[in-house]
């Protein structure tokens, strides 16, 4: 980091966190601190939807994504407009028209009071360990800039994120969301033009997208059905519509978004508006890190993008050997490459199947070298299924980005996280003050009360993150993380709320049960099966719906379990 | 809670389009065209 960057990164953070203090003003009553008074236009939530999923995670993690696996994580999101089309259609009439603070609270209307408390605590769970991961990524970030150790910057990132999210409500959000997407949609744009200009002069930006198609970097689509493939297009489309059902439809992070809209029109609105732009942008990102591999074609990368553990395994003599051969085989890759896209021109279809196999004959040789590195940190006392993939981006960014433009995009970085974890740690106080402090501890207090109730819980949560964040770097890439960690939960909280829309003659008790049915199955086929986590949503549901039908059927007979007319007073579906 | 909810949150039709049910079909027909290029682009670049 040069004094340049700093200065940048210093003068962002500050003026972001001023902002939101700024427009935190007059949240001071607990319906203005958790629901901005109902007072939202549709682009602020909208932005705000799609700024709490663009977080340091997103920058981090699916870019070294599509490095190390390609762009067909962008398949993962197939199932969201989907998904939005049913939630906007569905949900937010239901929770407009209930007038509740959380989801779960409708679940007490429409169900009973243990259905409710059930819910609250499998979003807790899942939420809880979710916004550990999201402290996590940015102190990564510090971490590789500053060569601070990561326990230390992860308590630095989630004492401020805290700080902030405790004197601010969800107004104050929300506007700081609308802030970051806008540097983020700043800090892609700059950092894919950087890419392409470092690119060697003889290499053109349309050679770079068939360089990266030959190396398998640009799988958007594979129509290829496996159970045990995490990304493809049925995976996307059925497992990815069941998780993103789940995300926006039983969250509380994200229903408490669209809460905060002024009509149902324009929480409709916010929805659609991520329908339709949240896979363009994803795949922007990904396109981002298919041309950071490009640019290692042409600039040695290092064996292992995690310098810590790379000077680690450094000293031990197995390393020398596997640096010898990477060296060799980037050496040859990189000729390979050249070659390549002088065949590519040179309109000789045989010359070019050649020169594309031995392309990727080379590649595959760079990927068994970097495996036996990664070997060698794990035999040597490192952690079992270690991965640099988070540590890709970021070393290029620090390594080659002008002064400046490191600074943005580190500032847009922890502040894009800062909002995205403020946004959890908001959502996780309200539930706990809402759904069971207020319901079972302390009813009948002042707004005053719940409001420092609240805050004392935002505390509560922001520790509880800080201390997850120390277990997150065993998980691999984060991006993965975060969403395999949401499956694990997600499931039975969708299956109960699918029964509460469309068979309203179902019980509490039935549902209740059906939930714990659900959890055990979804924890069962994760600990016991190769089945991959996109689809642990659906068996989830799958298993709430059969369970809650079949206790329902049995106990009040068949005519229970078909679709009826709601009784006088309930909640019904738009 | 002490301070209570706004009681009505109106429902408008959608400001393009017509009805919501077009506004659906619109980003479902979205989704296909999205899918289909990304499947050209991945055959035109493997």
């Amino acid at each position: 980091m040069r004094t340049l960057d700093w200065v940048v990164l210093v003068a962002s953070l500050l003026s972001i966190i001023a902002y939101g203090l700024y427009r935190s003003r007059g949240s001071n009553t607990v319906d203005r601190y958790l629901l901005a008074g109902k007072s939202m236009p549709w682009y602020a939530m909208a932005l705000s939807i799609m700024a709490t999923q663009a977080s340091a995670i997103t920058f981090i993690s699916t870019t070294g994504q599509s490095y190390v696996d390609g762009m067909r994580f962008v398949q993962f999101y197939f199932g969201l407009p989907l998904a939005m089309i049913v939630i906007a259609a569905v949900v937010v009439p239901v929770f407009h028209h209930s007038r509740v603070y959380t989801a779960y609270e409708y679940l007490e209307k429409r169900f009973d009071s243990k259905t409710r408390a059930l819910g609250s605590l499998i979003f807790l769970a899942q939420r809880g360990l979710s916004a550990g991961l999201t402290i996590y990524a940015p102190a990564l970030v510090l971490s590789v800039i500053l060569g601070w150790p990561e326990a230390v910057t992860t308590v630095c990132v989630g004492a401020t994120v805290v700080t902030y999210t405790m004197l601010g409500g969800i107004k104050a959000v929300t506007w700081s969301d609308v802030q970051q997407m806008v540097v983020i949609f700043a800090g892609l744009v700059i950092s894919l033009v950087t890419v392409i200009v470092l690119l060697p002069r003889s290499v053109s930006f349309g050679d770079a997208v068939y360089l990266a198609g030959a190396a398998g970097r640009l799988n958007t689509v594979t129509t290829t059905f496996d159970w045990n493939d995490r990304f493809n297009l049925w995976s996307g489309l059925f497992g990815g519509t069941f998780l993103f059902l789940s995300y926006f439809g039983c969250d509380q992070s994200q229903v408490q978004r669209y809460l905060t809209g002024k009509s149902i029109a324009e929480s409709r609105l916010s929805l659609l508006f991520n329908a339709v732009a949240k896979i363009p942008m994803q795949f922007f990102i990904l396109f981002i890190g298919a041309m950071v591999f490009v640019f290692y074609l042409f600039a040695q990368p290092p064996v292992l993008f995690q310098r810590a553990e790379l000077a680690r395994i450094g000293k031990n003599g197995a390393f020398a050997p596997i640096a010898g051969q990477y060296q060799q085989a980037y050496e040859t890759r990189r000729q390979a490459a050249f070659a390549l896209v002088e065949a590519h021109h040179s309109g000789d279809p045989a010359a070019e199947e050649r020169q594309k196999a031995a392309y990727r004959a080379a590649q595959a040789e760079i990927d068994r070298t970097r495996s036996q590195a990664a070997r060698l940190v794990e035999q040597t006392g490192g952690e079992a299924g270690f991965s640099d993939t988070n540590y890709i981006f970021l070393s290029f960014v620090t390594r080659y980005l002008p002064a400046g433009i490191v600074g943005l995009v580190i500032a847009v970085i922890l502040a894009a996280t800062m909002s995205a974890s403020s946004g959890e740690i908001n959502s996780l106080a309200t539930v706990s003050v809402i759904d069971l402090y207020q319901r079972y501890f302390k009813r009948g207090a002042s707004d005053r009360h719940y409001l420092l109730a609240s805050r004392a819980a935002t505390l509560f949560w922001g520790a509880y993150a800080v201390l997850f964040a120390g277990y997150a770097r065993r998980l691999g890439s984060l991006i993965v993380a975060v969403n395999k960690v949401g499956s694990l939960f997600y499931g039975s909280l969708l299956g109960c709320f699918v029964v509460a829309f469309a068979f309203p003659r179902v019980k509490g008790t039935p549902v209740f049960a059906g939930m714990l049915a659900g959890e055990a199955a979804i924890l069962w086929t994760a600990a016991y099966t190769d089945i991959s986590w996109l689809w642990y949503n659906g068996i989830g549901c799958g298993v709430v719906l059969a369970t809650a039908l079949g206790i329902s059927a049995l106990r009040d007979g068949a005519a229970s379990t078909r679709p009826a007319t709601p009784r006088s007073g309930s909640p019904r579906p738009a | 809670m002490p301070e209570p909810h706004p009681s009505d949150v109106p429902d408008e039709p959608p400001p393009f389009l017509g009805t919501w049910s077009r506004v659906y079909r619109a980003v479902m027909v979205y989704l296909a065209l999205l899918i289909a290029g990304f499947y050209l682009f991945a055959r035109a670049y493997r």
